[in-house]
């Protein structure tokens, strides 16, 4: 009771915009934030320690400054899947220790640790779950929900997080993202056929890219991969969650546990364009249409009848004064646009830009978890706005926020159009970093320039989640090894830093 | 300088009509001096064409008759500057050349509109393309010349000797719902495609469309590719300007030759009683308070001279034409978030048609005075001819004033790196030029429809006319000694070779007073073209717009440990245009030309960052494999920038 007492007193402070799903039945809210009672007592036992004898093998060696008289730090637990994100916050509490989910989810270089990962991780918060936030629905991002939903069954969540775009009340957002994993379905079929024809990096890639959008396709084409683990987000839980759904600007009610340890927390994105959707969806009806256009075989009939057709002959010499007719038919061949791969490309921008960016402070420590969120997202933040002539400077807000920084999660596994230079040179000198990256998965990703960038900054304190093994995967030799803020357990699995 | 050297010759042939000279010196008496057995060579040529797209149907105006500079044309049709092949990509053939100058075309102005018959589609680009560059050229007062070097120094597309006179359009390149202008094909590429099966507009479900029926598409792809035969270097995507300014000139053009058609222009006004401004329509047919629309006359129409490509739009599913010249209210808002190319463009395209609608309303509010004295209603519902012939008048005059200075202000541009705020100085500075007494003040017409939609020019003090013009040069400047202006009909090969030689010397010798580093890299006299102008006060005005550009190659990131490769480097360009003067004689003398604007764009930390992130926010930075890439990568893709409309 007390849970919702807090909750109607929190309300008028938070802006008009910051939506909740409105629960079903009051009866069922009760029971949920009831729910979320029992982590307390059962949690201050010492969650940090009772799951550590029943790790395989590696447990044993808590970091030293770590553990101990640490009862103040935050901890953040970085997984090693592959191409995706998976991160686990750990906050302790005056009730104990409570958990924060940051996405879950593989794609692109699967190394096949979702479920040792997910397993651990279910280990440490002991299926309680404060919070999970979802900060976009690409598949490298939320897969693990899907493929481990039978684990995800046994969780208690107080709290799910999600952008405005994703709001199931929210009709317009969701036939957008339906029509965005229509054209992703469509774009990625027609990129397979392509690809079956000629096998070559870049179709591979931008197949890659419509995959991630629809999380894979089923044997009569329709998507769901990405679907299964949206379905466990909305309510494969064991319990009924309490559903947020934020833009820029908001600022969010913490659980009450969360709250009470200090924890803040304000959404810096994705950008509220109301324009947004409909500019989007009347991009995605292009894709659409255009794709009938692109690569699907051309079995339509010509556009005109036969006896227009002609050959070069018929045409007089001058026409072919400057340019022989063979050069002209090579040039009009060769200069044909890609549109699917602009459009497999600007779609996966999209979907990056609806990143839900994720601004928390506790015990006076600032940390910024980006999700992929590219271009767009960050503009809005850094500069008001699209960065442009007249706005190039970054925002006071924005030079506060970075000057202060002591933790960044690395943007789009450290690909160059993630996170600006601007933004590296405003970062605070001495904060840290973790990336999960994991290279050969998407050119140019991760951008050493950038890490290295961020490495200065921050002298050194930059972790990639690839530093660390996993079965049947060594540790990325070109990665280097492992900073010394950080933790590892036995170097497998996971990396910790805590702060 | 080798676009100049390049097209020397084509002029005299071109003009000079049939060889009249010998045949007069036969003349064997003082009277026969007079008498001519000579047929006049036309000068103009009439071809049908759509004056919108083939869906627009019967609207009156819609078959309208084109009048293009006459020149004699090979089956194709090829001319001087235009050749029309009709090879299909995806069908790999060509098709049959329209041959007009056959009497039986001839005829009839050319083959009647027809969706079916590839040679008429051939007819109307050859004839919309030709049209629209004659009012660039009337615009500007000179010949106007394709991009005649190549852009990447890949020899693959290589540009052809001679190949800049004349531009190849393909009416039936592939099939995609695109169009574009291809500098590597020295081209247009115009693509059709099947209407969508569920919401094809006023098409048939599934029917093949064709963008090189699209009087709009045609105009605003022909656009591109003189905006890029006038400027070498806005092809640079330097920053989120560019791309959008590209757009919205190619709209600006496309939407001002509407209102160079009289036919529509009169049904339009009827239609709206004469506010062109208005979004629809009145329907033939009204429809009484509260009755549903039974007849096809009942139906209101948008206004298809304030919208781009309606069958292009309804075709793909978007109910409407692709863009309109008054979408949205003006919001200051917008600038920021508006990225897009097209949607950013629009926003400039707003801003215009937002001062030629004042501008309109203005100029006649006295006519309506007057309608309204005689005893006319206040909201005309018929307009009476006269006075339709009237506004129909002043709305193609003022049009035309517009889109002169929209032309005009491409040579009152920084040479590279545009931006709206830029163009807006330049547009109010054109303007003056051409029309310092501006009794319906167009400029504050300007000024403040650029005002409301949050475009500002950057380094301008205050908001003002004086401040927002460029500024005029005083009399440090040296003057440009030896520069030859030649006549209108362009210059000879000698006197191009001298400018090119005179002005790189100047920018020299005056290397730091124009803004450049004359250490660094040399400095490039990019085009020089001489303008010629009666003005309001009827001298005429002899001038020479001239870019000087500087190219330096700076490292991509900013870090220096960033791998030491060339696709690394990008090239950062900075330049100046000059306006220099050819003033009158005094007492027998004809003064040294004389500086009188320096438009910079000069090297600054805030470009070099701006660059960048242009470059980061579209992916630039992400080297790809092919090696042609490197160079390319820095360019605008119109194919890409179309197939995302």
């Amino acid at each position: 009771m007390a849970g919702v007492a807090r909750k109607t007193k929190a309300k008028p402070s938070r802006p008009k915009r910051t939506k909740r799903a409105p629960p079903k039945k009051p009866g069922k809210t009760r029971r949920t934030t009831g729910a979320t009672r029992r982590p307390s007592t059962r949690g201050s036992g010492g969650t940090r320690r009772k799951p550590a004898p029943t790790a395989p093998g590696s447990r044993g060696g808590q970091p030293p400054g770590g553990g101990a008289g640490s009862s103040a730090k935050l901890r953040i637990r970085m997984f090693r899947v592959g191409f995706g994100d998976f991160f686990l916050l750990t906050v302790p509490t005056p009730k104990g220790d409570r958990f924060i989910l940051i996405d879950c989810g593989v794609h692109h270089t699967d190394l096949g640790s979702m479920r040792d990962a997910v397993a651990q991780m279910a280990r440490d918060c002991g299926s309680q779950l404060a919070l999970v936030i979802m900060t976009h629905r690409h598949a490298d991002h939320i897969s693990g929900f899907g493929t481990c939903r039978d684990v995800f069954a046994q969780f208690t969540v107080e709290q799910v997080w999600m952008s405005w775009l994703e709001q199931t009340s929210n009709p317009n957002a969701m036939a957008y993202q339906a029509s965005l994993t229509t054209a992703a379905a469509r774009m990625g079929q027609a990129l397979a056929v392509r690809l079956a024809a000629k096998d070559d990096d870049d179709t591979r890639q931008l197949l890659a890219m419509a995959e991630n959008i629809t999380g894979g396709l089923d044997a009569t084409g329709r998507s769901t991969g990405n679907q299964a683990a949206l379905d466990v987000l909305h309510g494969g839980f064991k319990n009924k969650p309490q559903y947020c759904f934020f833009r820029a600007g908001d600022i969010p009610t913490l659980p009450p546990d969360l709250a009470a340890a200090g924890l803040t927390a304000e959404i810096l994105g994705p950008p509220a364009d109301p324009q947004l959707i409909k500019q989007m969806q009347n991009k995605t009806q292009q894709y659409l249409d255009a794709n009938h256009a692109t690569d699907q075989p051309v079995k339509s009939k010509d556009p005109f009848p036969a006896v227009f057709r002609a050959r070069e002959e018929d045409y007089p010499k001058s026409a072919f004064k400057f340019y022989d007719a063979r050069r002209m038919t090579q040039l009009i061949d060769a200069v044909q646009p890609d549109v699917l791969a602009a459009q497999a490309r600007a779609a996966d921008n999209t979907l990056n830009n609806q990143s839900l960016m994720v601004h928390f402070t506790f015990g006076g420590k600032k940390l910024l978890f980006v999700g992929d969120a590219q271009w767009g997202n960050w503009e809005n933040f850094l500069y008001g706005g699209a960065y442009g002539p007249g706005r190039t400077a970054l925002t006071e807000r924005a030079r506060t926020i970075l000057g202060q920084l002591d933790f960044y999660k690395v943007g789009h596994h450290g690909s160059a159009n993630a996170t600006p230079k601007s933004a590296v040179s405003a970062m605070r000198e001495g904060s840290a970093a973790m990336c999960s990256t994991q290279t050969g998965s998407y050119s140019g990703v991760p951008r050493l320039p950038l890490l290295e960038a961020l490495s200065k900054t921050m002298h050194g304190q930059v972790a990639r989640s690839d530093q660390v093994a996993v079965d049947g995967t060594a540790a990325e030799k070109t990665a280097g090894p492992l900073p010394s803020q950080f933790q590892s357990q036995g170097g497998k699995l996971f990396v910790d830093y805590q702060l | 300088m080798a676009r100049q050297k390049r097209s020397a010759p084509s002029k005299a042939a071109k003009t000079g009509g049939g060889g009249g000279a010998s045949r007069l010196a036969a003349a064997s008496s003082v009277d026969e001096l007079f008498v001519n057995a000579l047929i006049p060579r036309p000068s103009e040529r009439p071809l049908k064409i759509y004056a919108f797209d083939p869906s627009v149907g019967r609207f009156l105006g819609n078959c309208m008759m084109a009048k293009v500079r006459y020149e004699s044309l090979d089956p194709g049709p090829v001319g001087t500057n235009f050749a029309v092949i009709d090879y299909d990509g995806t069908a790999k053939t060509f098709y049959a050349p329209v041959d007009l100058n056959s009497p039986d075309v001839m005829i009839g102005g050319g083959l009647d509109p027809s969706q079916s018959d590839p040679r008429f589609h051939q007819q109307m680009v050859y004839a919309v393309a030709m049209e629209t560059l004659q009012r660039f050229e009337l615009a500007l007062g000179r010949r106007v010349r394709w991009r005649g070097v190549q852009r990447t120094s890949g020899g693959e597309y290589a540009i052809p000797r001679g190949a800049a006179q004349r531009l190849t359009l393909f009416p039936h390149a592939m099939r995609e719902a695109n169009a574009f202008y291809s500098p590597e094909a020295h081209g247009i590429l115009f693509g059709y495609f099947q209407a969508s099966q569920i919401n094809p507009g006023r098409n048939l479900p599934g029917q093949t469309v064709f963008t090189c029926l699209s009087h709009d598409i045609i105009a605003h792809e022909t656009t591109h590719a003189v905006l890029d035969g006038i400027r070498e270097y806005f092809t640079e995507p330097t920053n989120i300007d560019v791309p959008a300014f590209h757009e919205a000139f190619a709209d600006l053009a496309a939407l001002f030759s509407h209102f160079s058609h009289k036919e529509a222009l009169l049904d339009t006004l009827q239609k709206t009683g004469g506010e062109l401004f208005r979004f629809h329509l009145q329907p033939e047919a009204r429809v009484a308070p509260g009755e549903k629309v039974m007849l096809q006359d009942q139906i209101d129409q948008p206004n298809p001279l304030i919208e781009l490509a309606l069958q292009f739009g309804e075709a793909s599913g978007a109910r409407a034409g692709l863009r309109n010249a008054l979408g949205t209210p003006p919001d200051p808002d917008d600038i920021k978030h508006k990225t897009e190319p097209h949607e950013r463009g629009s926003i400039l395209v707003a801003a215009v048609f937002d001062a030629y609608f004042t501008i309109y309303n203005r100029r006649t509010a006295k006519l309506f005075r007057i309608y309204r004295a005689g005893g006319g209603r206040d909201v005309p519902t018929d307009l009476p001819a006269p006075l339709a012939d009237q506004l129909a008048a002043v709305a193609s005059c003022i049009a035309e004033e517009f889109f002169t200075i929209c032309a005009r202000a491409i040579d009152y541009s920084p040479p590279l790196d545009i931006t709206f705020g830029d163009f807006l100085r330049a547009l109010l500075t054109s303007h003056l030029d051409l029309h310092p007494i501006d009794p319906d003040g167009v400029r504050d017409a300007l000024m403040q429809a650029f005002r409301l939609r949050g475009i500002v020019a950057e380094g301008a003090e205050y908001f003002s006319e004086e401040s927002l013009c460029w500024p005029k040069v005083n009399d440090s400047l040296p003057r440009v000694e030896g520069l030859a202006f030649g006549d209108p009909n362009g210059l000879t090969l000698d006197e191009k070779n001298e400018n090119g030689d005179v002005l790189r010397a100047y920018a020299k010798k005056n290397a730091a007073a124009l803004g450049f580093d004359s250490t660094v890299a040399p400095i490039a006299a990019a085009s020089f073209h001489p303008m010629f102008h009666v003005g309001q006060d009827g001298s005429l005005y002899v001038s020479m717009v001239v870019e000087l550009v500087q190219t330096v190659s700076v490292s991509l990131s900013d870090s220096d440990e960033d791998e030491a490769d060339a696709s690394s480097s990008l090239p950062l360009r900075s330049g100046v245009t000059l306006l220099i003067a050819q003033d009158p004689p005094e007492n027998g003398v004809r003064p040294a030309p004389r500086v009188r604007f320096v438009i910079p764009k000069h090297r600054s930390a805030e470009r070099t960052a701006r660059m960048r992130s242009y470059y980061a926010r579209t992916g630039r930075l992400l080297r790809g494999r092919d090696s042609r890439d490197h160079e390319s990568r820095f360019q605008i893709d119109f194919s890409l920038l179309h197939a995302e409309i």
